[in-house]
């Protein structure tokens, strides 16, 4: 896990080091993916109907020129029948239209539902894995994998499959037409094709350094500009815009500057290969006017050359830049690939039994970068016992939470509930049995029902009793449309005391047999908090509670409270034996002493 | 205002939309008119040349070979080579200099989307989904990018060809001209008749993909609450049922991109070269035309329909291009309601009550975030200088909002803040956020290290070492906070990691705040999820602010607000002053409550 935060930061520093190589960055680690052939196997079918149509539509497309070049070579040798020439023609370029039009839509719908299922399989993959391989990874990467990444692929599917087939149709079904009009003069412009193919080879080998290292500018730009959405508020509260500018700034500059070099490069390649076919165009005049006049060949032959030439040079260009579509695609691909085929945990638990309630944390140490987070943790909570988790800023109280539901795993020590393994539970079933309440206010774009209802075992009186407990029904009967109001992604139609009710409602919704709260009371008034506590008493009985929190009168009763700092357990106990025994509660203590009376009074 | 843009999509996506899109778009150009003209010469040239190259072929086919003149073949072909290689130079230059353009185009394009962005108020950030916003200006700017740096070009450069050809093909022969350009003409009507139909569908693709991506974001940002709740099956169902719509959506697009195009101009082009051929044929028969010709006719229709099939195959990239530009615009043409007020429409100060000294007083102000929906009803409050104000009150009461109000976030829907006096709208930007300082109830981080974070936004500092800022720390008394991270200022951060606590981002937020010395400072539940022990640190930081520094802060812990000189009671958009603390905790114990 370390090793790949570090590979991460690298990365993300790159665009600013001057000596940046791309495509070394994540590259070397790579595992050997399946390659784009692979991908398109399935739909094999599909693939093969396509080339067919493409097949057929270009070699009719090829024979256009020759009716027309027959005509010319008939008219002059008077049996020029124009009834036939049209019909020909007409029935030819009729049946060139058909197929093409089938093409494009085989071509589209191919594509299209490669790309779908590609993304079907890899969100499917994605949602069987863990959140701390997600945050690993990081969302951005996992967006990117599943938008720009996967539409290169379709991009590939949809346009270099019928474009390659295509245009080796028409190389080789003209080559073929030139070598039988003429076979000298066709050797000598057939040469064109190794000409144009190195000229090729050498600078999209250059260009390709470039568009690596235009993926990691356009990463970063996306970040500057994800980083100054999800900051605006912060952002117009210190007036930081210029800021933002300013970083925006280097990395447009640093996109434009690369997008400059690849011009270069580019500028020449296209004028250089039309010139290379003027030679050859110079040639079949040369040679050409030589045969004819020599009487070797026909003036409509080479009328017939001159078409075939254009026919010919310009598939040569496509398959370059199809090489170039294709070697994005790979690359994509393999970010993909990478992806779908990375080890998931399997969940091997095999126990789905209800729990009781008990909970044993036995020698936990976590490490995160350097620091550990937690050390040697022991602790052991009783069924149906209220546990406080008290400690300053950082000292792992939310890690230990996470661990309770599996979310990380630690670097050693075992967490047992009920005396039996976490590892030995089937996950789902205890994250049926186990409500959390996150710390950060999240709240999913759907109504409100949907957001407290989170999980679908919840019925709807389970729902009910958890709307009241966590003192809601006031805020959702203000509502127009009630349980099925939409709130905000962010959430910001909400206060946030009112988004964390809602977490509290989502967790309680569960009707679990362990509820954790993390840091609940920061975002809710004291007298809504003491409301809340007691339903939770009064309408949950026999839960068990943990509570991580930084107010020491609200859990003075408790069974256990536990002091956490610098990832230790400092001292456990109930509140009265911790201020007899721990200095550091003491002091805890005396930081809240001031208006206790106050609180005391509710 | 309405700063939700998935409301405006329904829009003008007509054909005439085109022309005014074209026209937003030119100012974009507006100092590249030396190198368009540049560019523009060498097309000339280069199209010339690839016009004029068949015509010299054909004719000496029809002078030369047919008299059997083999010299003249090879001095034509010399000249023939003269024109490749003055082609060659000039399609160089034309590549490079506008592929320039495009590229340095798109460069000012997406400052300028960038620069929008940072002039819209908060409220804009509010309405739309991030996810979406991401998508527009990565996703949507790209599809620009791909017509900038390539198709462009090519479209320029056919449309030279087709011109070049069309005239050429009519000066050649007006009557078999004017019969080759009749099917192109067809085309062209068919075309124009298309396009708003075939852009809906582009757009409706592009606006699927943002959906995408919005759900995406959404999902994967909060995949913890996903896991824990056992509905990894969610984030698989609302993916599918995005992929599935974004699926259709691009496979129409798709279709109507590639299947009325490509084929039918190909079609189209064939029709073209039997007319040519039969009427040539015809017009040869009766002495008007001769073989050589012919051939080079049926060369011009090549060029003529080869480079309109071209344009066919990049009017979809085109058609792409205009809808992810309406896309664009739709964000460009957002006008940002809190603009600095010019002398003449401020509200003069009139004091109110007997507070002379007051720094910030809000005057029967009355908001909302929709029309409609009013959060604060006629609020008077007024705050003097170096004073500790609190306000407390049940959640959803209008804390954050009278806050934000406060540091301008928002304007009143009605009444009146004045800040030292003047209507808070006069001061600029840069003026009013030095003087008032607002900590945000949800804190946010930069990538980048601990000491990125603090001086962000600071002038004063910002090119201080890590050393230098540690010593200007331990000035202030902050440097006891920043042993709370590994690695003290150096400590690596991200905007999204879970590598540092809420309260560590807290910590990073209120130093942040401290540092620019604000006159005002609004601490919106800004050490909630920071221990008591930490706190007390905090409030003595606090307390040794200048004496004229002015402090609101919003809590829920009491011992927080315990110092305060005056405590407001929000509750149901009323803002109460509390006799006492006392008062207060008895109002916020017991008092009447709706939220």
């Amino acid at each position: 896990m370390k090793q790949a935060k570090k590979s991460e930061h690298e990365s993300q520093q790159l665009p600013d080091k001057k000596s940046s190589t791309p495509g070394q960055g994540k590259t070397p680690k790579l595992k050997k993916g399946p390659s784009l052939i692979d991908l398109l196997v399935p739909y094999k079918k599909w693939i093969y109907i396509l080339i067919f149509l493409s097949f057929v539509s270009n070699g009719l497309n090829l024979i256009l020129p020759k009716l027309v070049a027959n005509s010319i070579d008939n008219y002059q040798a008077g049996t020029f029948v124009l009834n036939t020439v049209i019909l020909e023609f007409s029935a030819a370029a009729i049946c060139v239209f058909a197929f093409a039009v089938l093409q494009s839509i085989v071509q589209n719908y191919t594509a299209e539902v490669v790309a779908k299922n590609l993304r079907q399989e890899l969100a499917a993959k994605i949602s069987r894995q863990s959140t701390e391989y997600i945050q690993q990874i990081t969302p951005g990467r996992l967006l990117t994998n599943l938008t720009s990444d996967i539409d290169s692929i379709k991009q590939f599917v949809s346009l270099a499959v019928v474009s390659i087939v295509s245009s080796v149709v028409l190389i080789v079904g003209s080559s073929i037409m030139l070598l039988l009009i003429e076979w000298k003069l066709a050797i000598v412009v057939l040469t064109v094709i190794p000409i144009i193919g190195i000229t090729f080879f050498v600078v999209l080998k250059k260009v390709r350094a470039f568009f690596g290292e235009s993926r990691l500018v356009i990463d970063w730009l996306n970040k500057v500009i994800n980083e100054s959405i999800l900051g605006a508020a912060l952002i117009r509260v210190l007036n930081s815009q210029n800021k933002e500018h300013k970083k925006f700034l280097d990395a447009n500059t640093k996109a434009k500057d690369i997008g400059l070099s690849i011009l270069k490069l580019f500028a020449g390649l296209i004028p250089l290969i039309t010139f290379v076919a003027g030679m050859a165009n110079i040639a079949i005049l040369l040679l050409g006017g030589y045969f004819v006049i020599n009487n070797e060949m026909t003036l409509g032959g080479l009328a017939a050359f001159n078409s075939y030439l254009l026919i010919f040079i310009f598939p040569i260009l496509i398959l370059g830049f199809m090489s170039n579509i294709i070697a994005h695609a790979s690359a994509s691909y393999a970010r993909v690939g990478e992806m779908i085929s990375a080890e998931e945990k399997k969940d091997t638990g095999t126990i789905t039994k209800k729990l009781h309630g008990d909970i044993d944390i036995k020698n936990i140490t976590v490490n995160y970068g350097e620091k550990p987070v937690l050390k040697n943790v022991t602790l052991s909570i009783k069924s149906g016992k209220k546990t406080a988790i008290i400690g300053p800023t950082a000292a792992g109280k939310t890690q230990l939470l996470y661990l309770l539901v599996g979310l990380f795993n630690p670097n050693s020590g075992t967490i047992e509930y009920d005396g039996k393994n976490l590892n030995e539970y089937v996950k789902s079933s205890l994250h049926n049995q186990i409500g959390f309440v996150f710390q950060d206010s999240i709240i999913f774009n759907m109504s409100l029902r949907e957001n407290i209802a989170f999980s679908d075992t919840v019925t709807d009186k389970d729902l009910k009793k958890a709307i009241d407990t966590a003192e809601l029904q006031d805020f959702i009967n203000a509502l127009p449309d009630k349980l099925n109001t939409i709130v905000s992604e962010r959430g910001t139609s909400l206060s946030g005391g009112q988004k964390q009710r809602i977490m509290l409602a989502r967790a309680l919704a569960l009707n679990p047999k362990i509820l954790l709260l993390d840091d609940f009371t920061a975002r809710v008034d004291r007298q809504t908090e003491q409301k809340i506590l007691n339903n939770i008493h009064k309408n949950y009985p026999d839960i068990t509670l943990i509570s991580v929190t930084q107010k020491i009168s609200s859990v003075e009763h408790y069974d256990q409270i536990i002091l956490l700092m610098e990832g230790e357990v400092l001292a456990a106990g109930k509140h009265q034996e911790l201020l007899k025994t721990s200095p550091e509660y003491v002091q805890i203590h005396n930081s809240q002493q001031s208006t206790n009376h106050y609180e005391l009074r509710s | 205002m309405n700063y939700a843009l998935n409301t405006t999509t329904s829009r003008k996506t007509d054909g005439t939309g085109l022309m005014s899109a074209i026209k937003a778009f030119l100012p974009l150009l507006k100092d590249e008119k030396m190198k368009m003209v540049i560019a523009f010469i060498a097309i000339l040239i280069n199209s010339s040349m690839n016009l004029l190259a068949p015509v010299a072929v054909g004719y000496a086919i029809d002078t030369f070979i047919q008299s059997h003149d083999y010299d003249g073949v090879i001095k034509f072909s010399g000249l023939l080579f003269i024109m490749y290689a003055v082609s060659l130079v000039a399609s160089y230059i034309q590549t490079k200099t506008m592929g320039g353009v495009g590229q340095r185009t798109l460069f000012n394009l997406r400052n300028a989307v960038f620069n929008k962005l940072q002039d819209l108020p908060v409220s804009f950030f509010n309405q739309n989904k991030a996810g979406d916003l991401i998508s527009r200006i990565n996703n949507d700017t790209d599809k620009l990018n791909q017509f900038f740096s390539h198709a462009l070009l090519q479209f320029v450069n056919n449309a030279f060809m087709i011109l070049g050809a069309g005239i050429f093909i009519l000066y050649l022969n007006i009557r078999l001209g004017g019969a080759t350009l009749l099917p192109a003409e067809a085309l062209l009507v068919f075309t124009v008749a298309i396009s708003g139909y075939v852009k809906r569908k582009n757009a409706l693709s592009l606006e699927s993909t943002g959906s995408m991506s919005s759900e995406i974001q959404e999902s994967l940002n909060n995949f913890k609450v996903i896991v824990a709740f056992n509905r990894r099956d969610y984030f698989r169902k609302k993916f599918n049922e995005v992929n599935e719509k974004n699926y259709k959506a691009s496979m129409q697009a798709g279709i109507v991109n590639t299947v009325f195009l490509l084929p039918l101009y190909g079609l189209i082009s064939a029709s073209a070269q039997l007319i040519v051929l039969a009427l040539g044929i015809y017009l040869i028969s009766i002495g008007q035309f001769s073989v050589g010709l012919l051939i080079t006719f049926l060369t011009f229709v090549s060029r003529f329909y080869d480079p309109l099939r071209q344009i066919a195959s990049l009017w979809a990239q085109f058609q792409v291009a205009v809808a992810a530009w309406d896309r664009i615009t739709d964000i460009l043409s957002m006008k940002t309601d809190l603009v600095v007020l010019p002398e003449s429409k401020i509200v003069k100060h009139q004091p109110q009550g007997k507070l002379p000294n007051s720094i910030l007083e809000f005057q029967n102000v009355h908001f909302g975030y929709t029309e409609g929906q009013e959060i604060l009803h006629n609020v008077s409050l007024n705050l003097q200088y170096g004073k500790t104000y609190a306000l407390v009150g049940p959640t959803g009461g209008g804390k954050t909002t009278t806050a934000s109000l406060m540091a301008r976030l928002y304007d009143p829907v009605e009444g009146t803040i004045f800040f030292n006096g003047k209507d808070i709208r006069s001061y600029k930007p840069a003026e009013r956020t030095q003087k008032i300082g607002f900590i945000l109830q949800e804190p946010f981080l930069f990538t980048g290290t601990v000491k990125d974070n603090i001086l962000y936004g600071n002038e004063e500092y910002q090119n201080h070492t890590s050393e230098q800022l540690y010593e200007v720390l331990k000035k202030e008394q902050l440097e006891d906070l920043i042993v709370r991270f590994e690695k003290g200022l150096d400590t690596e951060v991200s905007g999204s990691g879970e590598t540092i606590s809420l309260g560590q981002k807290q910590l990073i937020a209120f130093i942040r705040a401290v540092l620019r010395k604000p006159e005002l400072l609004i601490l919106d539940e800004a050490t909630a999820n920071i221990d008591t022990v930490t706190e007390q640190l905090l409030e003595g930081i606090l307390q040794k602010l200048p004496k004229t520094t002015t402090r609101v802060i919003i809590a829920h812990r009491l011992n927080t607000i315990e110092n305060a000189n005056e405590i407001f009671f929000v509750n149901s958009g009323q803002i109460t002053r509390a006799g006492s603390f006392k008062h207060a905790v008895e109002m916020l114990m017991h008092g009447k409550r709706d939220s």
